[in-house]
């Protein structure tokens, strides 16, 4: 096992009054499909985006297979790490094959069209996300679900040995959302691909990520407990954690050798529920 | 094939006036004549160089059109946007005003002062937005916007102030006019403005992804800021070339990037050459129009833009309203 992906003490903040990231560092294994949750404005996306180049972080260093993000090349960075945002719509109708193809600009040769490779990964991308059937529609024309599974279609084509999604399943419904795990964990497998995804729903991390990145508020936490845990799903998904990291009450219920939970509002604090509930 | 059509057009426009031209005459009389016919002089003196202006301003804003639709990611983008007209403006009504008696070269400096003033303006409002923030397109619009607002103010001042003889020349410049019997002022102009178009053409596979979105234009391997000051640079100069060869003429550069992105996608691959080409097209026919249509006078081509290219975006949109995302 090699390691993918690496980042040292990276502290990162949006002016000085907003710090997000405090001296995070861990390391990911080659082929891994590891998690990022933790709640809203913990700094997630902020972390997918300097894993990905995006931004630079104040202090700390990542390593990708080994390079040093700090003197890579965007093209470097580009054929190490594709990055699948959330769904949108661009500002011009642009087909789906068309976006797709565009993960390839980097390869086009010297007039600026694509191979037959080029042309053969973005295929293979779009059947594996089963993307074919619409590949000459606009995006805007496609369902938010539809429109998710071509971004990772682009990510895919760009043939990259890391994956990172930011919330792809954000406004999806639940096929669909299963939909895109399954295809993101037989990726990992068919490919040995890294995948690093920040995702919202426990549970869904518990049945599909090997590993999971839990971060915590800054601030919240006391002084001697880290801003954030990663490791094992089952080890780190825990209810205290989870409650502790977002602050809620969980239940959580045993089936198989899985555990899930679900969260408990206001209203379900009088009622006898079977189970742990902290 | 478009590049066929675009010299069949010029062709049959250049033939096209009041004056009455055959076709037959032209090529029949030799080039060392002494005596040349009448319609050699017209048409070599006359209507070709006018021709070849009008195609060379029209697929220069077409051309920059497209670009900075792409760049600040907004489909109501146009080259004016960012200040080029104002500035422009602003140092015609300068250079008249002022009353300046020298020349350049033996020609009037009133296109230099026009180029001057749009590539300082928009030089300008490229720093200020680049002070609000790398990809926030949104700081550069309302630069762009801003500045125009604040220049076309100091334009009316100066226009309240002028002499009626000053305000006429200023008016006269900036509605547009497409006499230039210089070949050698041509010549720079129109190699400034083809050369511009083929640099954007290599740019073109980048725009594609940056008019998605700056960071996945940066996470497919563009270094976008590189390749948004180069496509910016040469878009904004081949726009202050053409305001300076021929004024300001509205619509193309915002209409014909659309109805070429309505009829053939928006892959930049071919929506900026074909833009060139169509914007070429549309200008020499409008300026056809333009000087054929009230002989003997002659009506600023801007306004035959307009009434001629309204109608007919209206009729593609319609048309090809389902392939464009926002009424899908």
């Amino acid at each position: 096992m090699t390691s993918a992906i690496q980042a040292e003490h990276v502290t990162f903040g949006y002016g000085r009054d907003r710090p997000v990231l405090r001296d995070v560092g861990f390391e990911v294994q080659a082929g891994t499909f590891l998690a990022i949750a933790g709640p809203n404005g913990v700094g997630k996306s902020t972390l997918i985006n300097i894993l990905a180049g995006l931004l630079r972080p104040q202090s700390g260093e990542i390593l990708l297979e080994g390079a040093n993000l700090r003197s890579c090349s965007v093209q470097d960075i580009a054929r190490r790490v594709a990055v699948v945002r959330q769904e949108f719509i661009p500002a011009f109708g642009f087909s789906a094959i068309e976006t797709v193809l565009m993960a390839r600009t980097l390869h086009y040769g010297r007039l600026g069209f694509e191979s037959g490779t080029d042309r053969e990964l973005a295929r293979r991308a779009m059947e594996l996300t089963a993307t074919t059937e619409f590949a000459s529609r606009t995006l805007g024309s496609l369902s938010a679900g539809e429109r998710q599974r071509v971004f990772i279609a682009r990510g895919l084509a760009q043939n990259t040995p890391i994956l990172l999604l930011d919330e792809p399943t954000s406004f999806l419904d639940l096929k669909h959302q299963v939909q895109i795990y399954d295809l993101l964990k037989s990726i990992q497998t068919d490919k040995g691909t890294t995948i690093v995804a920040i995702t919202h729903d426990i549970n869904l991390a518990t049945q599909y990520c090997d590993q999971t990145l839990l971060l915590y508020p800054l601030g919240s936490e006391p002084v001697e407990h880290p801003s954030y845990r990663i490791g094992k799903t089952t080890e780190i998904l825990t209810p205290e954690e989870v409650e502790r990291a977002f602050d809620v009450r969980v239940f959580s219920a045993i089936m198989g050798n899985e555990r899930f939970l679900i969260p408990l509002g206001a209203r379900a604090g009088n009622s006898n529920l079977p189970g742990r509930a902290s | 094939m478009a590049v066929v059509l675009l010299v069949l057009v010029m062709l049959f426009c250049s033939l096209v006036g009041p004056q009455a031209i055959s076709l037959k005459a032209v090529v029949s009389t030799p080039a060392n004549s002494a005596m040349p016919s009448p319609d050699y002089e017209i048409f070599v003196r006359v209507r070709v160089p006018r021709i070849i202006l009008a195609a060379l301003v029209g697929a220069a804003l077409a051309s920059a059109g497209v670009t900075f639709q792409a760049l600040l990611r907004n489909p109501l983008a146009d080259p004016y946007i960012l200040g080029i007209s104002s500035g422009a403006g602003l140092g015609v009504i300068l250079a008249i005003i002022s009353g300046i008696g020298w020349t350049l070269w033996g020609r009037s400096p009133v296109a230099v002062f026009a180029f001057i003033g749009a590539l300082g303006t928009v030089w300008l409002v490229w720093g200020i937005g680049r002070i609000t923030g790398k990809y926030h397109v949104t700081g550069l619009l309302l630069a762009g916007v801003v500045v125009n607002a604040f220049l076309s103010a100091m334009i009316m001042f100066l226009t309240s102030i002028a002499k009626s003889q000053q305000l006429h020349a200023t008016i006269f410049w900036l509605m547009g006019n497409m006499t230039e019997e210089d070949f050698l002022v041509l010549w720079v102009g129109g190699g400034c403005i083809v050369a511009g178009i083929v640099g954007l053409f290599f740019l073109s596979p980048q725009l594609n992804v940056i008019s998605v979105g700056y960071h996945d234009a940066k996470s497919v391997g563009i270094p976008v800021e590189k390749i948004e000051l180069a496509a910016f640079a040469i878009s904004a100069f081949i726009t202050a070339v053409a305001v300076s060869l021929s004024g300001l003429i509205g619509f193309v550069g915002l209409i014909i990037p659309h109805a070429v992105r309505l009829v053939f996608g928006p892959d930049h691959r071919q929506l900026l050459p074909l833009s060139a080409l169509a914007g070429a097209m549309f200008l020499v026919l409008a300026d056809t129009v333009a000087r054929t249509i009230v002989t003997p006078a002659q009506l600023p081509v801007g306004v035959i833009t307009a009434i001629l290219g309204g109608p007919f975006f209206l009729i593609l949109l319609v048309k090809y309203s389902r392939k464009v995302y926002w009424l899908a």
